[in-house]
């Protein structure tokens, strides 16, 4: 699993693709130049727009490598010489993902200082009114890395069951803005506003609200952008259902993968 | 070569479209924040950077004369979507108070999206100091302005917001409110559109200021109100005639109070003569 994994993140690194999409990261140096033109909160949009940049090429990379990384594989026949060998396909399927998972957390590693820096000059040209939190900010970071490797286990569970690269790169995408949104629909369904609809909706808004991954939960750009205090229970709560939410996809992908038939 | 032939017209083209084209269609709050998934902050603040930018360029045009009237209602609603996309944006309540409260009198929105700003921005000084002023001057509600200035002194550590609203309970003392107001704003405004909009309505107000200094020591020596500003420098009590930024006429009325036939907006100074407010 060690070696795939290793292999998978060899691969990416050699891939332009993968480089192409860094190039964004040269968007960063433009960041203190826009936040400049704020009024009254110079240092709050530099990190808004840094935050949102990170987040965005993460989301790229994640879409497009969490839904083709497995596909690829099996449509070139990679796979079938592979799991020839005396692996399984589970090990196969989850060395495929912590080389994916692995190169996302490299990238952000990568981003968070560019990212910083961008705010870091920002913050000294025009000083902000409460002082940046930057223990917060990386958590913040930390946060979307761990959405998006949520987000590629998701990917990663759809490409276990499709024959085209359609369903896990569309799954993925639709699965990210649902997953984005469901708290605030759980929310409205729970609301007084919400009377008027049918019992029916409400349960299966419900399930729905249950079964997708609940990406919101990891958005704390709020807290890292305002100096806002970190709830300590609710940071431990994410990091919790992250970890349960990676370990369900996967026990499921496996069990789809190990299952599939190859010909 | 096509594509250079193309870029002028195209250009000229986009840059003359109505208004509500350029500020475009604002969906649904609750729809943006939806879709805007992860992105709603950075969406709220392009979407105040928007009217910024749009009220930037109308701005230079009012100061040149070409007037051109802003679409007020589209700026409102873009504005009052972005806080709902991300509460804490001060640019927004920022620009909602310079805008709203001055040109088109909204002050009663202002005050709700301020009163709503406050319920997040619980740290910052300005949202109450803003508030305590619309209340004070525009809507002479005292005890509420009382209470915002009290919280804007606490949250600021400043007594002279603390005491802004007892200092100025009577209607002689509005000018010296305004003059206040204006001058903490001047100071820690970076907004170049914004700023001289500010700077242009302070020296107004200093104007007004004199003439008021002037028409009280007129009432002092002669135990009347002046008639008319001819009056003021007739006596010499104005060195003289005062002039007003905004390109309108000073006068007196019959109860001694200024006004100014511009209203303190460009491109009004007709026979429309109004109290300054």
């Amino acid at each position: 699993m060690y070696v795939i994994a290793l292999t998978t993140l060899r691969g990416y690194l050699r891939d332009k693709i993968a480089w192409s999409v860094l190039l964004v990261a040269i968007l960063f140096c433009g960041v203190p130049f826009t936040a400049s033109l704020s009024m009254r909160q110079v240092t709050e949009l530099s990190l808004t727009l840094s935050l949102s940049l990170v987040s965005f090429v993460l989301l790229v990379l994640s879409v497009f490598f969490g839904g083709t990384s497995l596909w690829k594989d099996i449509e070139r026949r990679y796979t079938f010489s592979v799991i020839s060998l005396p692996i399984s396909r589970s090990k196969y399927l989850l060395g495929k993902f912590f080389g994916t998972a692995a190169f996302l957390t490299l990238i952000t590693l990568f981003l968070i200082p560019v990212a910083l820096a961008a705010v870091y000059v920002a913050s000294h040209i025009n000083p902000p009114d409460r002082p940046v939190l930057w223990a917060t900010v990386l958590i913040c970071i930390g946060f979307d890395l761990m959405k998006y490797i949520l987000l590629v286990a998701c990917a990663f569970l759809f490409s276990t069951v499709s024959t085209s690269f359609f369903l896990p790169i569309f799954g993925a995408i639709l699965t990210f803005f649902a997953g984005s949104m469901s708290q605030q629909v759980f929310d409205y369904i729970h609301s007084d506003a919400a009377r008027a609809l049918s019992p029916t909706t409400k349960l299966v808004a419900t399930f729905v609200y249950y079964v997708i991954p609940n990406f919101s939960a990891f958005n704390l750009n709020l807290n890292a952008v305002y100096a806002l205090p970190l709830s300590l229970q609710g940071v431990l709560l994410t990091a919790s259902y992250f970890v349960a939410g990676v370990s369900l996809l996967l026990a499921l992908a496996c069990l789809l993968f190990n299952r599939r038939e190859m010909n | 070569m096509a594509f250079v032939l193309v870029m002028a017209p195209l250009s000229r083209h986009l840059h003359d479209r109505p208004l509500f084209e350029r500020l475009g269609h604002v969906p649904q709050p609750e729809v943006l924040k939806a879709v805007s998934a992860d992105q709603a902050q950075a969406v709220g603040a392009a979407m105040v950077m928007k009217v910024m930018i749009y009220f930037g360029g109308l701005s230079d045009e009012t100061m040149n004369r070409q007037k051109t009237p802003p679409d007020y209602p589209a700026m409102y609603r873009v504005i009052s979507g972005a806080v709902k996309l991300d509460p804490y944006n001060m640019d927004a309540y920022y620009f909602a108070q310079a805008v709203l409260v001055w040109d088109v009198r909204k002050v009663d929105l202002a005050n709700d999206l301020l009163d709503y700003g406050m319920k997040y921005r619980t740290w910052d000084w300005y949202l109450p100091f803003f508030a305590g002023f619309n209340n004070a001057y525009f809507l002479k509600d005292y005890v509420k302005a009382a209470e915002y200035y009290r919280s804007a002194g606490e949250l600021s550590g400043s007594n002279l917001y603390k005491s802004l609203a007892g200092r100025y309970l009577q209607e002689s003392g509005r000018t010296g409110l305004a003059i206040v107001y204006l001058s903490t704003l001047v100071k820690s405004e970076k907004n170049e559109a914004i700023r001289k909009s500010y700077e242009v309505r302070l020296k107004a107000y200093r104007v007004v200021q004199i003439i008021e200094q002037a028409r009280d020591l007129f009432q002092v020596n002669h135990g009347r109100l002046p008639s008319t500003i001819d009056e003021l420098i007739q006596e010499r009590f104005l060195s003289a005639v005062p002039v007003d930024p905004y390109g309108g006429r000073f006068s007196l009325s019959p109860k001694g109070e200024v006004r100014t036939s511009s209203n303190f907006v460009f491109g009004r100074a007709k026979n429309d003569e109004r109290k300054p407010e």
